[in-house]
């Protein structure tokens, strides 16, 4: 009997499951060459690819740092910092230009049709507005509207106006500081900006699990803060206005500065403007301070400083006379005296300050000379002018655009005797504000010149604070009792002429000093106009020593009369009174 | 007798035909190649839990510190704001121009300090 047939299976079962192992291990090889060939092979490729949507990488735009100025014993800051809103589309998503439009107007204001082609304009960035406040970000944020967005930026914003406009100077859009103490200092009150890279959830926020995250913090610009005095800077920018209506002037300038530090207390300029609304003025030269970057033959405020020159070289002493002849040729120039002088005479070196002789200017100079005006008293004079006086060169304040003036070579060019001449006067050479003040400062305090500067301390992001020392650039500029002597002599002009000067009620318990300048303005083709003329004077104001110097300029007054004595004398008996009322300047003792 | 007779007899007293003449039973358990790729398919599991675990942890805390960041840029934008609405309120011209100030009456100084 045959066994019944016994359905054997196609493959054993121990076959059957190294079939199925070989299989599992033929996909378990391919899922590992792909992985392989993604993982390893493509490594560069979806590496970048997946950092491109997760890592998030910005910069972060530091805060500009804050500029502060004195109000009395405290300090305030007067440029800050403030968001505001830029409003912008991306035309691409904006489906109904007409009705976005008309939503932004109904709630910011401003131009519907300039809305409208803003917002058709081919570009994925189009700026509808700028400056926004917060409450109007708000506003247009409820609305909604899709492709319209905002974008936060910091602006200066100027508490105090136009305030020392000139000397602050603003920032453009670029972020850029202009002019003034903001280009000066650009740098520095700039910062530093920050970094954050990070690899991010969908919505932006960095995963801090992420090992290779950077985050630099951006370093804050550094807080300024200025020697200025608000308090005086308004009333010296008042007093200043009042006295170039008075004396129908377009433009001038007035400085106030401590002569024993170089401190600037207020440095007024006018024309002036809101550097908030920098982009709204015409004439670029509101921007300049005049005080600082426009230098102009000062006319006889220069006087005082070839009388320091000649008495501290020896030439003359405080009581010499000599015999004026009112007039002296020197090559084939004659120079002369303004007919209040007098005519011919014996005059004393205070005679040649309070009558304000030019040639008594040309006298001192001979007197360098040893009797006339030569080389050697070009020489000497040239010394003093640029190694002592610190002219023909820039005195460092912390300003743009600043100007260092030009005193004529000694050695090189034509009519270098009569130009020399000239310059015992204050014309043929130019100076500005600023370094006629310093080298007044230098002749009151004793003979020490100090940089002129504006700066009082800077406060970096860490909290270090840097306080400005004065710095000595010269000392024995004229011995202490050069000095002395010309304080007097100062003081003496302010004796004999205050009432000229537009100063009735001299306060004598004070000591107030001066010298008038009235210089001819060059013409830019050569030689001089006939009937124009700027204003200065240069002075000071103190008890036992001078407190404050002061310098005041004023340009092509309108008025009759000497425009030192007529327009700018007016302003600096203001300036000094306002000092002595309310800056606490000391009576003699 | 021989040595290797004598060897025999000594054998079999203890014991008999195709039994082992030393006893060893080995007591210590030990793993199987099965059992320890089980416990150290676990043990990769757990410490892959305990890594995500600390990393949503580490993540949370992320979300936390940005919820702190933005709360201190927010403190600090209102403190910047009130420093401008400070800075504006004591402006000078808005003081002279104030209510107080055009209340004031002039008072002319009736002595100085050097009288």
């Amino acid at each position: 009997m045959t066994p019944p047939a016994v359905n054997r299976p196609f493959l054993s079962p121990t076959t059957r499951i190294r079939v199925w192992y070989g299989l599992l291990a033929i996909i378990m090889a391919v899922f590992v060459v792909r992985l392989f060939y993604l993982q390893v092979i493509r490594y560069n490729h979806y590496h970048i690819a997946a950092l491109q949507t997760q890592l998030k990488q910005y910069e972060i735009p530091p805060a500009r740092g804050i500029i502060e100025a004195h109000e009395g014993d405290q300090v305030v800051p007067i440029v800050l910092n403030e968001p505001r809103y830029t409003l912008f589309a991306d035309p691409k998503y904006v489906k109904d230009p007409a009705q976005a439009a008309g939503k932004i107007q109904g709630n910011i204001g401003g131009d519907y049709s300039q809305y409208i082609n803003v917002m058709k304009q081919n570009s994925r960035y189009a700026v509808l507005a700028k400056k926004l406040t917060k409450e109007q970000k708000d506003k247009l944020d409820k609305l909604n509207l899709l492709g319209i967005g905002t974008r936060e930026e910091d602006y200066r914003t100027y508490p105090q106006g136009p305030l020392a406009a000139q000397l602050l100077g603003f920032v453009n859009d670029e972020g850029q500081g202009k002019y003034g103490l903001e280009q000066y200092l650009n740098k520095e009150l700039q910062g530093t900006p920050g970094e954050l890279k990070a690899i991010t959830d969908a919505q932006g926020v960095p995963l801090a699990a992420n090992k290779d995250n950077v985050l630099k913090a951006p370093k804050s610009g550094d807080r300024v803060t200025m020697t200025i005095d608000i308090a005086m800077q308004r009333q010296a920018e008042d007093i200043l206005k009042a006295g170039l209506d008075a004396a129908k002037s377009k433009s001038g300038g007035a400085i106030i500065m401590d002569p024993y530090t170089g401190a600037i207390k207020a440095m007024a300029n006018y024309p002036t403007y809101n550097p908030g609304e920098f982009y709204k003025v015409t004439d670029a030269n509101a921007f300049n301070n005049n005080d600082v970057s426009s230098p102009l033959e000062v006319g006889s405020i220069m006087k005082p400083l070839t009388a320091a020159a000649a008495l501290n070289q020896g030439v003359v002493n405080a009581n010499t006379t000599y015999f004026d002849p009112s007039r002296f040729t020197i090559g084939d120039a004659t120079v002369t005296n303004i007919e209040e002088d007098g005519g011919p005479g014996t005059r004393s070196i205070s005679d040649i300050l309070s009558l304000s002789l030019n040639t008594g200017a040309t006298w001192l100079l001979m007197q360098m000379g040893g009797g006339e005006v030569n080389q050697k008293a070009r020489d000497a004079w040239h010394d003093y002018m640029v190694n002592h006086y610190q002219f023909g060169k820039p005195t460092g304040i912390e300003q743009g655009y600043e100007a260092g003036g030009s005193i004529p070579d000694p050695d090189k060019g034509f009519g270098l005797n009569i130009q020399y001449a000239n310059t015992a006067f204050g014309q043929g050479m130019t100076a500005t504000p600023l370094q006629m003040g310093a080298a007044l400062s230098s002749l009151v305090n004793g003979g020490t010149y100090y940089q002129p500067h504006l700066i009082d301390r800077t406060t970096a992001a860490d909290g270090r604070i840097t306080t400005k020392q004065p710095t000595i650039i010269k000392n024995g500029v004229v011995s202490a009792n050069v000095s002395t002597t010309l304080v007097g002599f100062l003081e003496n002009v302010i004796n004999r002429n205050h009432i000229t000067y537009g100063m009735p009620n001299l306060r004598s318990q004070f000591m107030i000093g001066g010298k008038t300048g009235t210089a001819q303005i060059a013409k830019p083709t050569g030689g001089y106009y006939e009937d124009k003329y700027n204003g200065m004077f240069m002075g000071f104001v103190g008890g036992n020593k001078a407190q404050y110097v002061i310098v005041v300029r004023v340009d092509q007054p309108g008025i009759t009369g000497y425009a030192g004595s007529k327009a700018a004398a007016p302003i600096f008996g203001n300036l000094t009174n306002m000092l002595i009322d309310n800056f606490g300047v000391l009576p003699k003792s | 007798m021989t040595y290797s007779s004598s060897l025999a007899l000594g054998r079999q007293r203890y014991g008999q035909r195709n039994q082992n003449a030393v006893s060893f039973k080995d007591t210590t358990r030990t793993l199987g190649p099965v059992s320890n790729t089980v416990i150290l398919i676990v043990l990769a599991c757990v410490l892959g839990l305990l890594y995500l675990t600390q990393v949503t942890k580490t993540n949370a805390y992320g979300y936390h510190i940005n919820d702190l960041q933005k709360q201190q840029t927010s403190l600090k934008q209102e403190h910047d704001d009130l420093e401008v609405a400070s800075a504006r309120l004591q402006a000078l011209d808005r003081v002279k121009n104030s209510e107080a100030t055009k209340n004031l009456v002039a008072a002319a100084p009736k002595s100085t300090i050097s009288d």
